[in-house]
């Protein structure tokens, strides 16, 4: 049956392959942990059913208010939901919800979140009618007009450094550039947020990584410092006087006409991440199964943001080098996040040693069975599950199955998928999509060693 | 013509100061702005566009060129309103409401002006009342709404409803783009037209207002 489907579905429509509705995974008796079907898919073989993350990462999130209606279908005890990632207000997926939800992977965060603020000393927050739990150096003051401003460290002396306006539910980065003097630009502006972690930093990593490995599920470390020229993090949200080039449309210019500058940047904040790496390794060995390396985004919608020859020359050997430290030293996978049309970037992405590519957006472009004839045998697909920009918001719970049923047909053969949308799932999202998503998977899993 | 010259070429390897220069040596020259911008922006910047259709640019190089045709614009800009010289079309563009990303939406707008449209940039975060506004105000013919999220994307079906209660709708033609947006939302909203680049949006616009 499992080499089949993708012939019936051609020849006799979805309906016909997955006829009568299958127990969802946490129901179903295994053997298998969710660490070993993870590190199974990894290794490119087939494991008893396609591993499920959410909330492993900050780009296979959850939106907190996604959260707490999930946990309200599901029937969970109520209360507010933790932001583990106040940029994006991504909600913490905790066990009651991983166990209902299927999911096989949790994940290793930083001390300090995007605005600097250690995740810790949880108080209450009113997110505009929803209470939430935020860390309490979390502060923020409401402009005249109902815009949340949020400020760096939790500094409200400082200038605030991002800002949800009235009507989002997300916060975007308020750019504070300085003026630049070509005469007086110095790297070390650059690095201001690139250092050597501090032992309360690799408590907490250590801690956090060791309660993960201990837990049966398959761990995603996300440690920073590794993200090269990510615009989402080139503003320093963290930092109250960011110096340098902040600003992000500079920065994009920059690539092209300050490339020694940008080289330099990234020699030394290689140097500072593998000796980081290093420490974090020593003290947790192998108890993360794979590594966030980098979130930068090479892909538009339609396009990329760079050739090729400029990736290849300015990141790559900063990829290369990251990568190589991991593979040599540890067992990690190396995780490379990139939103957008990437397919040109990924014979790249694997010959700088990256492991598993992200979050696949399959929309902009990239035929999803292209993709896994090409690289299959070489890159594992974590995410591509489901088009979070249209169907999951605004389409069918219809809609939702047959997208979902066809991802899972195409790249669950042979292993190397692990199950994510294309990206966090975003406020707005009827929890009954996400739902009927859930169930697709379980679906699929069901007949697919049937 | 020397100078018209290094002005394209300015604005094709988006180098500002060059740019600027060149544009002053023409005028000094006695070059009239409009010829300026009609005979050697425009060609320029459409052959950015051409570069960046073709996979020749990117979004660095597209940003290189708009901060270098803006640098000429500015000394450009008071010289063609001073001799009364007609734009191809006068253009209201906002990232709109409860969205303030605005890369995409500064992009479009240098390659409308380098197009020949005058642009009247109300920013990110813009209600459907201030394009109302803006539009009355300075006789637009032509909207640009840009969103980049899922959850802001609804603003642009409510800045068109907006214009349709205040009786405008016949008034404007308006088009949309950004990450999520697509031609199949921009029909279902009662846009006029959809783009999916900066470049194509230069197209799209000058169809629109001679349609």
């Amino acid at each position: 049956m499992e080499r089949h489907l993708g012939c019936l579905i051609a020849t006799r429509g979805i309906e016909a392959c997955y006829e009568s509705p299958v127990e969802p995974n946490h129901l179903r008796q295994t053997s298998v942990s969710s660490r070993d079907r993870l590190r199974t898919a990894l290794e490119h073989r087939e494991p008893d059913r396609i591993p499920l993350d959410f909330g492993s990462t900050n780009v296979t999130g959850i939106h907190v208010s996604r959260v707490a209606a999930l946990r309200d279908y599901y029937g969970l005890p109520k209360g507010p939901v933790k932001v583990y990632e106040p940029f994006q207000m991504l909600g913490s997926i905790d066990d009651d919800l991983r166990a209902a939800m299927g999911l096989d992977a949790i994940g290793v965060f930083p001390l300090k979140t995007k605005f600097g603020a250690p995740a810790a000393d949880w108080k209450e927050w009113d997110f505009r009618g929803l209470q939430v739990l935020v860390p309490g150096d979390f502060r923020t003051t409401t402009s005249a007009n109902g815009d949340i401003l949020v400020y760096p460290q939790g500094d409200l002396t400082a200038a605030p450094s991002g800002r949800m306006p009235v009507g989002s539910a997300f916060f975007d980065i308020i750019v504070r550039q300085p003026e630049i003097d070509e005469e007086k630009l110095d790297p070390a502006d650059n690095l201001e947020e690139f250092g050597p972690l501090s032992d309360e930093d690799l408590d907490h990593i250590e801690r956090s990584a060791r309660a993960a490995g201990a837990s049966g599920y398959g761990v995603v470390g996300s440690f920073g410092g590794t993200s090269f020229g990510d615009v989402g993090l080139i503003p320093a949200a963290a930092l109250k006087s960011p110096k340098g080039i902040r600003d992000v449309a500079e920065w994009y210019m920059s690539t092209r006409t300050r490339r020694r500058y940008i080289h330099r940047v990234f020699e030394r904040q290689c140097e500072i991440a593998l000796a980081n790496l290093a420490r974090v390794h020593s003290l947790i060995g192998d108890s993360v199964d794979c590594m966030y390396v980098c979130g930068t985004d090479f892909g538009t919608q339609t396009s990329a943001f760079c050739s090729v020859a400029t990736f290849r020359e300015l990141w790559f050997p900063y990829y290369q080098r990251v990568n190589s430290w991991v593979h040599t030293n540890t067992d990690w996978k190396c995780f490379k996040h990139s939103c957008g049309s990437v397919e040109r970037f990924l014979e790249s992405f694997i010959e700088a040693g990256f492991d598993i590519v992200n979050p696949v957006q399959c929309s902009a472009g990239m035929d999803p069975a292209e993709l896994k004839r090409k690289y299959g045998s070489r890159l594992v697909f974590w995410g591509g599950g489901v088009d979070t920009q249209k169907t999951l918001p605004f389409g069918s719970q219809r809609e939702v199955r047959e997208e979902v049923l066809r991802r899972c047909e195409i790249f669950a053969s042979g292993g190397g998928f692990v199950f994510s949308a294309i990206h966090n799932l975003q406020a707005g999202t009827p929890v009954e999509n996400i739902v009927a998503m859930l169930d697709a998977v379980n679906e699929f899993n069901g007949v697919w060693h049937a | 013509m020397h100078d018209l010259e290094q002005l394209k070429e300015a604005l094709i390897v988006g180098d500002w100061k060059n740019a600027a220069a060149a544009t002053q040596a023409a005028l000094a020259d006695g070059v009239a702005p409009l010829t300026i911008v009609t005979g050697h922006l425009m060609p320029a910047m459409d052959e950015v566009g051409r570069r960046f259709e073709c996979e020749e640019y990117f979004v660095p190089e597209m940003l290189l060129s708009a901060r270098a045709m803006k640098a000429s614009m500015e000394i450009l800009r008071p010289l063609l309103a001073s001799s009364g010289a007609q734009p191809v079309g006068r253009v209201v563009i906002g990232t709109v409401k409860g969205d303030v990303h605005d890369i995409g939406k500064n992009l479009v707008a240098a390659m409308l002006e380098g197009g020949g449209f005058e642009v009247i940039d109300l920013g990110a975060d813009v209600a459907p009342e201030l394009f109302i506004e803006a539009v009355t105000e300075r006789g637009a013919n032509l909207v640009a709404l840009s969103a980049l999220l899922t959850v802001t994307m609804g603003w642009m079906k409510t800045t068109i409803d907006a214009f349709q209660t205040a009786g405008l709708r016949q008034e404007v033609k308006i088009m949309v783009g950004g990450a999520p947006v697509t031609q199949q939302y921009a029909d279902a909203i009662g846009a006029d037209g959809f783009s999916d680049s900066a470049g194509s949006a230069v197209a799209l616009a000058r169809k629109l207002v001679t349609a």
